[in-house]
């Protein structure tokens, strides 16, 4: 029977093509605009490591000036990064299960093709807990070990982009990368991976591509490179040196902890306050004790990835969505009652109430439905041009829970649409319209 | 078949009251050809709405092939229409998406019915009403007469046991009205009801009795005096002249 309806749905669009072509169309438009912008919140509001984002911590510890705290909107917050010294402090720490303190660098890479030119990188610099740390897809090999943080070894990884573009895809482990003015030797190649924010460091944009390479962070001595990133300082103890500035109150490095129970979490907390008391009476730490654990939602939350504007985008294209929906429903309304001496013949002919209401809302879901695979087209070309705004690459896209998601707001919409319409038309007396016909 | 007791009718509207039956009692047997006549207003496509179990009524009783109509659901209503009645109706009403096929398979979808049992019997009931080289055709490609025959096969295609007919042939011309009567009487010879509302006196002369209504009520009863064996005192229960 359902197929049946959805032929004699069909025939009934095809009758009237303008007032049908402008019911899809309206429906079409709102789930363009809703889509586009449930897929913005979807990747935004995400949660990007589900499997661990509970057990992962971002560490903050107030090292900042006594004068004013870090943010003045947000006086009690701690600073988002810390600096050098106090990561070398804590990374002696055996509490956490796995600890990596990182930042983005830019160096110089050598193609292995000498016919290419050299190019500058973005080159996280990390440890070897940064990869089971984030649960970081292999293709070939793995990260290095962490002995090879220590020397540092000249050990990268590279992600798949970077595999295919330098080496031409395949195997490359044990291959050599030249980096400024050294040869690294490949221990792994990444599968594709996309944590959807960002999340181990929004400071450099949430919709950023992860890094094409990996590398030992102590590299950075080596190379004598400052982050690429944010570098924030209260005083003006950075020196001039190398070892002046790593030793100053710098902060530009993010640090992550897996913390597995609750009584881990505790204790390392513990420690850092310890640490931090220690810092104190060495003439830091001047602010009050401040020191936070925020796990990934917490973080993501901290940092607004999923920003108020997002979430008020999001309400005002649902209202839209709503809005052409309920357009809609003077069409149809329209569209039905001058249908009403068929439905008489229908009604005749054995059609119950029930059956012709079900007809009629078949009708609008198949409005519904065509205007919402239109409407996913729409709202493909709408992430498109945001993602080129904003300049994202393509990290807005429809994935197919979004698809399902449009699909289930186009049929939502064409129930909301349709179902006054088809009430009123099941509820017309046949016997009024059989004569008139 | 239909036992219609003291209906009483009244469509409403905001200023005006219209008594369209007035303390209408009818007995139609099964297997009887009734014909109904009378002027625009007297009430005889009302009678046919409400036998057809298509409008409702204030007042009185009708009893459906032994069933009390106003205990039914619309549900109930509708299964009824859709297995015992076929309606016939004087424009045709066919669906004008629908080629004739199509047309006279919308009963025998609401009925729940399986394909094949359909094709089999829409091809009988095309081949009844002399349209099966015609089945592909939409209404817009037949004429008046075609398409008539085509809303007959659709109302016999459930096999009912009553057709209602309203003004079968007002939009024909006389032979086509001819062959359409002729139907009319092969389907009753098979023993299903006919009543039919026509204002001509020629074919309603074709049915054996005749009901004549004027405002709402039903003044007259003839009878032809060929004998008519379902019918038992048929007549004797309607009030003749009021």
């Amino acid at each position: 029977m359902l197929a049946y309806q959805i032929r004699i749905a069909w025939l009934s669009l095809k009758r009237n093509p303008i007032l049908s072509s402008l019911s899809v169309i309206a429906i079409a438009l709102g789930v363009a605009v809703s889509t586009a912008f449930v897929t913005v919140y979807y990747i935004h509001s995400g949660d990007p490591i589900p499997t661990k984002s509970d057990r992962l911590f971002y560490v903050e510890m107030d090292s900042w000036g006594p004068d004013r705290p870090f943010s003045r909107n947000r006086p009690e917050a701690p600073p988002n990064q810390i600096t050098y010294r106090d990561m070398k402090g804590i990374m002696t720490s055996e509490i956490p299960t796995l600890q990596s303190g990182m930042f983005v660098a830019g160096l110089i890479v050598h193609p292995p093709d000498e016919d290419q030119r050299p190019t500058r990188e973005r080159i996280r610099m990390c440890f070897a807990d940064f990869f089971p740390l984030f649960e970081v897809p292999f293709a070939h090999g793995g990260g290095w070990d962490r002995i090879s943080d220590r020397g540092p070894d000249p050990v990268i990884v590279i992600d798949t982009a970077t595999n295919d573009r330098l080496f031409g895809g395949g195997n490359s482990v044990g291959k050599t990368l030249r980096i400024e003015d050294r040869n690294f030797t490949i221990t792994g190649v990444l599968a594709p991976w996309r944590p959807s924010p960002r999340f181990y460091d929004p400071h450099t944009g949430p919709n950023q591509e992860p890094e094409g390479i990996y590398m030992p962070f102590e590299f950075f001595r080596i190379f004598e490179v400052e982050t690429d990133g944010n570098m924030l300082i209260w005083d003006d103890s950075d020196g001039n040196t190398v070892e002046e500035f790593l030793a100053s109150e710098a902060i530009w490095i993010q640090m992550w902890v897996q913390l597995d129970s609750a009584g881990q979490r505790q204790t390392y907390l513990d420690f850092l306050d310890a640490y931090a008391m220690e810092q104190k009476k060495l003439g830091r730490f001047q602010r009050p004790l401040n020191n936070r654990l925020l796990d990934v939602m917490e973080w993501l939350e901290d940092r607004e990835v999923v920003t108020e504007e997002a979430t008020g985008m999001l309400v005002i294209s649902l209202l839209f969505l709503l809005v052409c929906a309920v357009n809609l429903i003077g069409i149809l309304l329209g569209k039905f009652l001058a249908r009403a001496p068929e439905v008489g013949v229908r009604r005749a002919l054995g059609a119950s109430r029930g059956s012709v209401f079900l007809q009629h809302l078949v009708e609008c879901e198949l409005v519904g439905v065509i205007g919402g695979v239109l409407g996913l087209g729409l709202s493909a070309l709408v992430l498109r041009l945001i993602n080129r705004l904003l300049d994202n690459g393509d990290q807005l896209a429809l994935d197919p829970t979004m698809v399902a998601t449009g699909i289930g707001l186009s049929l939502v919409a064409g129930l909301v649409a349709g179902i006054y319409p088809a009430w009123r038309i099941c509820r017309v007396a046949p016997a009024i319209h059989l004569k008139l016909q | 078949m239909i036992d219609m007791q003291s209906i009483r009718k009244i469509y409403r509207t905001q200023h005006v009251e219209t008594h369209a039956l007035t303390n209408f009692t009818v007995k139609i047997d099964a297997g009887e050809f009734v014909s109904v006549m009378g002027p625009s207003g007297s009430g005889k496509t009302t009678l046919l709405n409400i036998a057809g179990l298509l409008d409702t009524f204030e007042q009185g009783s009708y009893v459906f092939d032994g069933e009390d109509v106003s205990k039914l659901t619309d549900r109930e209503m509708s299964r009824i229409r859709n297995r015992r009645i076929g309606f016939i109706f004087q424009s045709f009403n066919l669906i004008p998406d629908l080629n004739a096929f199509d047309n006279i398979d919308v009963p025998l979808r609401y009925r729940g019915m399986g394909a094949a049992d359909r094709r089999k019997a829409i091809d009988q009931a095309l081949d009844v009403v002399g349209m099966s080289a015609r089945a592909k055709h939409y209404p817009a490609q037949l004429s008046g007469g075609q398409q008539q025959r085509v809303a007959v096969a659709r109302a016999l295609v459930g096999s009912p046991s009553l057709i209602l007919a309203d003004e079968p042939t007002g939009n024909l011309d006389t032979a086509m009205a001819n062959e359409i009567l002729d139907l009319l009487e092969q389907i009753n010879e098979m023993d299903t009801t006919v009543v039919m509302v026509t204002h001509e006196p020629d074919l309603a002369a074709r049915a054996r009795r005749r009901l004549h209504l004027l405002d709402g009520r039903l003044i007259d009863i003839e009878m032809d005096d060929r004998p008519t064996p379902l019918v038992a005192a048929a007549g004797t229960t309607a009030p003749v002249r009021m």
